[in-house]
């Protein structure tokens, strides 16, 4: 009897909880609107001292860190583009779940999904800070602190087999702190290359999940166990020293590197037009590449012929292949004024074909514009032979790799040996008492380098890049550098000075294999030098 | 019984379940709200929130500018900005020779860079102010400030004169610029970006000009000439209302809401003046009037001989492109045989005028504009003026933008051909019509003074460096003057004249 009742009473019980689940469901949630309101937001007058203290947590960093930089114009720009970037990622978030969404549907037999509502709401992500780190090296690195504690209203409607399911995410919170690394900086718009992003910690994730109303993240537990979960699954792909790479340009392109080289050699000119009043013209040719600083290159002046034969041999450094172009002009030497143009063509470097020699015959034009009518004249012609000879892989200039590796020393280093990179890059408020025209002088092992001068100029850069084959590595040695700095008129008074120097030991580049660091300068009131020295150990 | 009370417990104890939930449901969502309230509220501090919040210990280091200050940035651009410059030059170049170009003075035949490069120091963000003006459109200003070393080294060419090259070193530049950012739906949120210096405060670009191997007085008034030149792309291109509308992104969008268009008539009657100052040794001035609201389009009246209380009577209509930054500005010269001398200026803020109703002002002649620096309490007698504005609507809008495309479109034809002759006619012609407009004065730089140089009878045009009025037209007499110019150190003499035939009257 007393095991029946206990029986029944159990199942009562069951029934009971059941029932009872269903009812309170009926009850206290499902009856619960779904909509989201926007919270009311309070001025700050307004609030007491005890709604005050509950705001101390959140204090933005840029108050309590002087390291922090306030950035409300930003927050400012967010909060007005706000309505525009929601309902654009909203759309585009559609857009692109659409396709995703047929194709499950189909295969699972569900009749419809649909996003019933799809907002992130009116509130804008903010940014509570922002620190800068400066480096030596070239890479720009920024750390907003970015809190996101948004007001969104995503439900999806999922309909299948005649029911009907709702599921709703409201309250989305995201405070994340990433820092924002753009290097290697390169000399072309966006002036960076890419851009690595990662995360400095945790972040933290808070929301509502809603199934049918009820919200599962206020389970107990259940919401721990699932913002763990989000945040290992994050950090274990963007926690430092994790990080997202976003490629913005190809840096081959973007650091101008090398690709090839171009062997020219011209040949001959042929029935050239006569210039000079007396006798005939003196030509010789010029060759020069576009975009490019290096200065023109010239063949000798052949004198009083119009059918020269130079038969001489150039190599020209091509960066890219697609945009650059050979010019050749010839011009009348003059012993005296301006020297005239006989004519000139261009050659496309996309037009070679690699490692392969292709004797031209080009007509000579007064200028490159097609309607120009001078160019109907006869100006004879002028043969040339071209090959491009581009770089092998392996054979790619060094630097070309990333900044922060260290290489392997070229072939034919002695073992144990290795090559000493000295690379100058900048010197910082240098100044002379007379003149500051600053080169930088740097002498190891009595092996004397200069840079170019730069005039006057107190914070010169010369990015400079000097090397030195050693057979042993220089643990014991000291670099010597100095800036100089010469007078730029011819007198002998203070005809040079020296802004200050500094004595580097090498023993630290050896076990680092890399430094890059601004030395102070001595005998020098404020003056800094900037010297990347890197020790290629011979493999 | 076990049964019944079975399911009276069950029925209880799921019913408590679930207002559990709920109430863990509720607990959590008003502090998952409340948190969002807080950092909302943060996000935009200002003094005395912070005050409350912080209370004894305020921080020392926070102050709320206007213009809020961006250390991070300014770091950041500093590092950046070797590079910025590297590709910045060629960009310059590129955007830069075609402008130089549009507004080079008919006195030099070419004007370009030889060498560009921008220094090593990189411009410094005073601040940064965030607004909202219009519905859909952020304003964003930016306080720059470069004194920079860049090393610039234009190649001047001048007619029958070799080239030059011209440095310009001790490049300063001050000036607010606007970024109004138009807001759209699609990514990136942004269709056009239309930037502009503000007018106010004025912007302000210093530089000295050095001939290499040379001196900067071989071509007479080649130093006002880059200044004017220099002076005209600022005021007339990029000074507000002016702006440069940069479409961004790839939808196409209407754009003709951004870009500057006539927005009202302003008639002007210039009645007379009275007490005008005696600038003359034998007799008395001969006064006219200049007005104009874009240096681009001025007018003047007829001159009237030997009179200080002139009355001229003479209606003019003017364009009006933004009642509330533009300005009407009236200057009264004396018609002189050798220069024009200026009797006084006055100026009257078109936002304080009323549309369609007509106003008589009586307004006191000042020495200058710019009255920051002078102290001068002379009395340089009043000018009376009649305005009537008029609100254009949209057909009379469309009439006048085409109205002004044509005059310029005719101006710039002019000034190709005109650019060829020799004769000071045919310059004269060529000269009012610089595409850039700006007719104030120019004159001729006279046999008496370039002599040297060879340039007479070619009419070589010298332009008059007056601030933003600076002109480039040409009399038809020759007339010199020295005007004031920068820190140029050239004493080229230089004219600054409105003569009668010149004056471009494009309405």
């Amino acid at each position: 009897m007393g095991f029946l009742s206990t029986l029944l009473s159990l199942c009562g019980f069951g029934v009971g909880v059941s029932s009872g689940l269903v009812v309170g469901y009926f009850l206290f949630i499902y009856f619960q609107p779904t909509d989201v309101k926007d919270p009311v937001i309070r001025p700050l007058v307004e609030h007491d001292s005890e709604s005050l203290q509950k705001l101390l947590p959140e204090i933005p960093l840029w108050v309590k860190n002087p390291d922090y930089d306030r950035v409300d114009w930003l927050n400012k720009f967010l909060e007005y583009v706000w309505p525009y970037l929601d309902k654009a990622i909203c759309k585009t978030a559609k857009n692109t779940a659409k396709p995703i969404i047929a194709e499950q549907t189909a295969k699972y037999n569900i009749e419809s999904v649909e996003f019933e509502t799809l907002t992130l709401g009116s509130l804008p992500p903010t940014l509570q800070g922002m620190k800068v780190y400066l480096t030596d090296e070239k890479e720009l690195i920024m750390e907003p602190s970015i809190k996101w504690a948004a007001n969104p209203n995503i439900t999806v409607v999922v309909k299948a087999y005649g029911l009907k399911a709702t599921v709703q995410v409201v309250d989305f919170q995201v405070f994340a702190a990433p820092r924002i690394t753009l290097k290697p900086l390169v000399p072309s718009f966006p002036c960076f290359a890419k851009i690595f992003v990662s995360l400095m910690e945790k972040p933290h994730v808070d929301f509502g999940l809603k199934l049918l109303g009820a919200d599962l993240m206020s389970i107990p537990g259940l919401y721990r166990f699932v913002q763990d979960i989000i945040k290992d699954q994050v950090a274990s792909m963007y926690l430092w020293p994790k990080t997202h790479e976003v490629q913005i340009l190809d840096p081959t392109k973007a650091m101008q590197r090398p690709v090839g080289i171009l062997h020219v050699k011209v040949l001959r000119a042929v029935k050239l037009r006569k210039k000079d009043l007396l006798g005939a013209s003196d030509p010789y040719v010029k060759l020069k590449l576009t975009e490019s600083k290096l200065p023109s290159k010239k063949t000798t002046v052949k004198h009083k012929n119009l059918n020269p034969e130079w038969n001489q041999e150039f190599t020209m450094v091509i960066k890219d292949l697609e945009s650059q172009v050979l010019e050749l002009s010839v011009y009348d030497w003059e012993q005296i004024g301006k020297h005239d143009k006989m004519g000139m063509n261009v050659v496309p470097m996309k037009e070679l074909t690699p490692d392969e020699p292709k004797v031209l015959t080009l007509t000579l034009l007064k200028s490159m514009d097609p309607n120009d009518v001078s160019n109907d004249k006869e100006r004879g012609q002028i043969m040339v032979e071209l090959t491009y000879k581009p770089f092998k892989e392996d054979d790619l200039p060094k630097d070309f790799q990333e900044s922060g590796t260290v290489l392997k020393a070229p072939e034919g280093t002695p073992p144990g040996g290795g090559v000493l990179v000295v690379i100058v890059h900048e010197a910082q408020d240098v100044e002379g008492k007379h003149h500051t025209n600053p080169y930088a002088r740097i002498i190891f092992r009595g092996e004397e380098r200069k840079t170019k001068h730069i005039k006057k100029n107190r914070d010169p850069r010369w990015e400079e890049e000097f090397l030195f084959m050693l057979d042993e590595p220089p643990v014991n040695d000291r670099l010597h550098a100095e800036v100089l700095s010469t007078s730029s008129r011819i007198g002998l008074l203070h005809p040079k000075e020296s802004l200050g120097y500094v004595d580097i030991s090498l023993s630290d580049v050896v076990s680092n294999k890399r430094i890059n660091e601004k030395f102070h300068l001595i005998d020098s009131k404020n003056g800094r030098i900037q010297i990347e020295l890197e020790w290629r150990e011979a493999s | 019984m076990g049964l019944i009370s079975g399911v009276v417990m069950g029925m209880v104890f799921g019913i408590a379940l679930m207002a559990g939930w709920q109430h863990m449901m509720r607990y959590r969502s008003k502090k998952r709200i409340a948190k969002a309230v807080d950092i909302k509220l943060l996000s935009s501090l200002d003094r005395d929130d912070l005050k409350k919040i912080c209370g004894e210990n305020y921080p020392e280091w926070i102050s709320f500018p206007v213009f809020e200050q961006v250390k991070w940035l300014n770091k950041q651009l500093a590092k950046l900005w070797p590079f910025v410059a590297d590709a910045a030059e060629a960009v310059i170049k590129e955007s830069v020779e075609p402008l130089l170009e549009d507004y080079r003075p008919t006195g030099i035949t070419s004007l370009k860079f030889s060498k560009l490069s921008l220094g090593t120091v990189a411009p410094k963000i005073e601040g940064i102010r965030v607004q909202s003006l219009k519905k859909g459109q952020i304003t964003m200003d930016i306080d720059l400030r470069w004194g920079g070393d860049p090393n610039i080294i234009l190649g001047v060419e001048a007619a029958l004169v070799a080239s030059i090259p011209i440095q310009l070193k001790n490049l300063q530049v001050f000036t607010v610029i606007r970024a109004i950012f138009q807001l759209t739906d699609e990514i990136p949120c942004i269709s056009a970006v239309v930037v502009a210096l503000l007018a106010e405060p004025k912007p302000r670009i210093d530089y000295t000009l050095k001939a290499i191997g040379g001196s900067l007085t071989a071509i007479p008034g080649l130093s006002d000439m880059i200044d004017d030149t220099v002076n005209s792309i600022v005021t007339d291109m990029l000074q507000w209302p002016h702006r440069i509308v940069v479409p961004v992104g790839g939808t196409p969008v209407d754009l003709s809401e951004l870009e500057l268009k006539p927005q009202g008539k302003l008639t002007v009657t210039v009645v007379k003046a009275n007490d005008l100052k005696n600038k003359e040794f034998i007799g008395k001035s001969d006064p006219y009037t200049v007005v104009y609201v874009r240096p681009l389009f001025k007018v003047k009246t007829k001159t009237i001989d030997n009179n200080l209380n002139p009355e001229w009577n003479q209606t003019f209509p003017l364009i009006v492109e933004d009642k509330e930054t533009q300005s009407l500005i009236i200057e009264v010269f004396d018609k002189d045989v050798g220069q024009d001398e200026k009797l006084g200026v006055a100026k009257v803020r078109l936002i304080e005028l009323e549309a369609e109703r007509s106003k008589e002002l009586e307004l006191r002649l000042l020495p200058s504009h710019d009255m920051l620096k002078i102290k001068d309490k002379k009395d340089r007698g009043t000018i009376t003026i009649q305005l009537f504005y008029h609100e254009f609507n949209k057909e009379e809008q469309l009439i006048a933008l085409e109205e002004e495309k044509q005059i310029l479109e005719a101006r710039k034809k002019l000034k190709e051909s005109g650019v060829l002759g020799s004769t000071v006619d045919a310059l004269d012609g060529a000269a009012s019509a610089v595409g850039s407009g700006i007719n104030a004065g120019v004159g001729l730089v006279g046999s008496g003074v370039g002599a040297g140089v060879g340039l007479v009878s070619t009419g070589f045009g010298a332009v008059g460096s007056g601030l933003s009025k600076a002109g480039k037209f040409m009399g038809r007499t020759i007339t010199g003057q020295s005007s004031n110019h920068r820190k140029s150190g050239s004493s080229t003499p230089v004219n600054s004249s409105v003569q009668e035939n010149g004056g471009a009257k494009p309405l």
